[in-house]
């Protein structure tokens, strides 16, 4: 539970990355989802790894870092298989590691199974983790509030703002509420460890119900306090804090700018295409 | 300014029942006003109509009569839940999130900021993540996030229901405080125990109308009404209401200062709370051996914990939030796998078994009934243990438990629109049907009056007369005196002591090492003379009553 609470959230540390102002890191996040989205240099991916290792270290947050990659290598090593396998049933020209060809439901066909198709699988792979690293790095570093008053400073509505703010206040209560209905259930007598698959498949839908009322409650008791709190977004509102850009934020933007430039001249230069 | 309510009805639609009929009230400035009343007798469709969310948010009931507020009066409510309230990721960010709303400049909201930091003594919570802060300070940053919006009325909604005793003591003071300060204020709280010494003004509710009005030390003597509202109220004061029926002299008296002057003189020197008997150590059923966990971040949740569970005795574990109770427990069910030493039950290892598995000997409620409730009807989630588990049960048996604990009208009705109290009492209800022969029950009080404590203790006994375990975790330490054996105290995942209560109630030391009150009616018995206290009221009387030496005697 404890280990669990810490995923998808906020981590409180004081680090450079941390103390960024939140529009530098939301810019940071642009760059490199289009960037991850475009490049598909094996070299350049491989340098967008080595700075992303870099900023994780210099924001003390490799381990959680670690937890993430933990969390994905299953959807990792599915899209690692599928492009290999999907790159094997293609003829590339690249080194040659089986080739066979075969007929099914006359069908002709040709497997080729070569080294681009490792690298195919693995650079789809990076790619992917990439772009969730990018987004998670900005989750971990940056709180909700810091990202409403961002989003508010780029003349986001306020109510937009506030609702995504939201969305990261609730998901980490909406995780821990799910982990502690599985709890109550199990200490009922629900079982869940030692069944087969449908079973568990069956038992996890019970479970919904439940954190559906919560969820609904939880709702409910939120709409209540914005009652409360006079919350209307028809009327401006004030801010106890205002944000503004610092020296390090010009140093990291410096560094994404020129990590930038150095991934497009590796991926100009070592694009292989396949 | 005062606030007045005439002629106030509700219903929630045109074909639902009436919930509040003709309430007529006052709340009067700078005073704080106690609304009381039993589960489900319109407390809280009061407090939504007071703050506006009825008919602003709720517009489909029927609303007649007045409620005079005056003007751009500010009106704020502090839930029960503070985390489903405060709006911010850190502590500042949460208290200017009300002043924000209201367009004010950035001068007046750091002054504000500032003066709500420095009335609740909270300047060192300042820089905090809202997600670290202990309930209690969860709390009084709530209540400081609605203060900073200079609220003419404060109303506060079961604010302490959550906490444990530090908690709610963080809590009292803040609303000393707030008293001190003039400002008006509105708890509604059946549990009379915890505040009872700042309120000024006591309004109860029954079936959705007014059955009492007026002063705090008048509804501490009617004790009919008490009853029929099922309101706790403080452990002098039924001391005072049980011996009262006892001795025709005996002054009122509601604190423990004035219960020691008016009981001084009518007790022997060195008199018997009550004989415990001596009983020679038997087996356990349960047990604990060099018990540790430490997750995965380092943090150390338990610390070599030895403890033992004996058949048929109710064994409470105390200690504040944080020192380790509900890890232990959940260790005792499976769903925490210790890092060194083992949990066995009759003798043989727990481990290596499924949670469900556990559950056919070793059952755990949750504190939260909302976590378990998921059939469509109550009789269903009465007996979903039993299915579970594949223990055999008759319809009969079943409706025999809802008639018993007053739910049998409600058996077809969805358990989630039970009030509260009763979805808990429900949750606890469905483990008599279990196999299980340790009935662990997780702050089992919660949303409960005082009928539906009354119901519990029936439970607890019944379970206790089948000779069956029961592992109970309260903050409710005058309850936890009275039902239990054994005391289990833990402070910071290590355990302090264990032993019979009547041990532990002579170690002051203890208590006050882990900040907890003994109850009243011990520290009475103590200041009185006795040579073991009592523990509970109705043993204290009967001591009081056994060796009297002054005053009249009813009986």
């Amino acid at each position: 539970m404890r280990f669990l609470s810490d995923f998808l959230q906020y981590v409180e540390l004081d680090s450079f990355l941390h103390r960024l102002d939140p529009r530098t890191k939301f810019v940071f996040f642009i760059i490199m989802s289009i960037l991850t989205s475009f490049v598909k240099s094996g070299a350049a991916l491989l340098f967008l790894f080595l700075v992303f290792l870099s900023i994780w270290l210099i924001g003390r947050i490799g381990k959680y870092m670690l937890v993430l990659a933990n969390k994905v290598k299953v959807l990792l090593l599915f899209i690692f298989l599928l492009w290999l396998v999907l790159g094997a049933f293609s003829v590339h020209g690249g080194p040659l590691i089986y080739r066979t060809a075969f007929t099914l439901f006359g069908n002709h066909y040709v497997f080729s199974l070569e080294w681009y198709d490792f690298y195919k699988g693995a650079v789809y792979a990076l790619r992917i983790f990439l772009m969730i690293a990018a987004f998670y790095t900005v989750i971990l570093t940056t709180n909700f509030s810091q990202i409403i008053l961002g989003l508010q400073s780029w003349r986001v509505p306020y109510a937009v703002a506030f609702g995504v703010g939201l969305v990261f206040q609730i998901i980490p209560m909406i995780v821990q509420e799910f982990a502690t209905i599985m709890e109550a259930q199990k200490s009922r007598g629900l079982e869940v460890d030692k069944c087969g698959p449908l079973a568990k498949m069956k038992n996890y839908v019970i479970v919904s119900l439940p954190l559906l009322f919560r969820v609904l409650s939880k709702g409910h008791a939120i709409s209540l306090a914005m009652h409360y709190y006079k919350l209307n977004f028809k009327v401006r509102r004030t801010s106890y804090k205002m944000i503004k850009a610092t020296y390090s934020d010009v140093l990291f933007a410096s560094a994404t700018l020129v990590a930038t430039v150095v991934t497009i001249i590796l991926q100009l230069t070592y694009y292989i295409q396949i | 300014m005062n606030f007045k309510i005439e002629n106030v009805s509700y219903k929630y639609s045109a074909d639902a029942p009436q919930i509040l009929e003709n309430i007529n009230l006052e709340i009067r400035p700078a005073e704080v006003t106690a609304i009381v009343g039993p589960s489900g007798c319109g407390k809280s469709t009061l407090v939504s109509i007071l703050s506006g969310v009825i008919p602003t948010l709720m517009s489909k009931g029927e609303l007649s009569g007045t409620v005079q507020t005056g003007e751009n009066v500010m009106i704020s409510v502090v839930s029960q839940t503070p985390e489903n309230q405060l709006f911010g990721y850190g502590v500042e960010d949460a208290l200017a999130f009300g002043v924000e709303n209201l367009g004010l400049d950035s001068e007046e909201i750091h002054a504000r900021v500032e003066s709500v930091l420095d009335l609740l003594k909270i300047q060192h919570l300042r820089k905090r993540a809202v997600t670290t802060l202990s309930g209690g300070q969860r709390q009084a940053v709530c209540i400081a996030s609605v203060l900073a919006m200079r609220p003419d009325l404060l109303i506060m909604d079961e604010p302490v229901s959550s906490l444990d005793p530090q908690g709610k003591r963080l809590i009292q003071s803040v609303l000393g405080q707030l008293r001190a300060s003039g400002q008006t204020t509105v708890i509604v709280d059946n549990n009379l125990d915890w505040f009872s010494g700042i309120v000024d003004h006591v309004i109860g509710i029954d079936k959705g109308k007014v059955v009492f009005d007026g002063s705090k030390e008048a509804f501490l003597t009617r004790f009919d009404v008490q009853q029929q509202l099922g309101v706790l109220i403080p452990q002098e004061a039924e001391i005072y209401r049980v011996l009262s029926n006892r001795f025709a002299d005996l002054p009122p008296f509601s604190t423990l200062e004035d219960a020691f002057e008016a009981l001084r003189d009518r007790v022997a020197p060195n008199i018997s709370g009550s004989i415990e008997p001596v009983e020679s150590p038997e087996a356990p059923v349960l047990e604990t051996r060099s018990l540790s966990k430490s997750f995965q971040d380092g943090f150390q949740a338990l610390k070599h914990i030895n403890a033992r569970f004996s058949k048929g005795k109710v064994i409470a574990i105390l200690g504040q939030n944080g020192s380790g109770k509900t890890t232990l427990v959940k260790h005792l069910n499976g769903l925490y796998r210790p890092s060194e030493g083992s949990v066995t039950y009759k003798g043989a290892s727990t481990a290596g078994k499924s949670v469900a598995e556990i559950s056919r000997d070793i059952i755990l409620v949750f504190q939260h009934p909302e976590h378990m409730l998921f059939e469509e009807n109550v009789i269903k989630e009465l007996t979903f243990c039993a299915r579970a588990q594949g223990i055999p049960f008759s319809e009969e048996e079943a409706l025999a438990v809802l008639e018993k604990y007053d739910l049998l009208k409600d058996k077809e009705e969805l358990p989630v629109n039970l009030s509260m109290g009763r979805k808990h009492l429900l949750t606890i209800l469905s483990v008599l049907f279990s196999s299980a022969k340790v009935v662990i029950l997780d702050e089992p009080t919660l949303g409960m009056d005082l009928h539906l404590r009354d119901q519990l203790e029936t439970i607890i006994c019944d379970l206790k007369k089948q000779g069956k375990t029961v592992i109970l975790i309260s903050h409710e330490i005058p309850l936890v005196f009275k039902i239990s054996d054994e005391l289990i105290v833990l402070d910071h995942a290590e355990k302090l002591a264990e032993g019979t209560v009547r041990q532990l109630a002579e170690n002051e030391a203890l208590f006050e090492r882990v900040h907890i009150d003994l109850p009243p009616v011990v520290q009475l018995s103590k200041q009185l003379g006795f040579q073991t206290p009592a523990c509970d009221v109705e043993s204290f009387a009967n001591a009081i009553t056994g060796s009297r030496t002054g005053g009249a005697v009813l009986e």
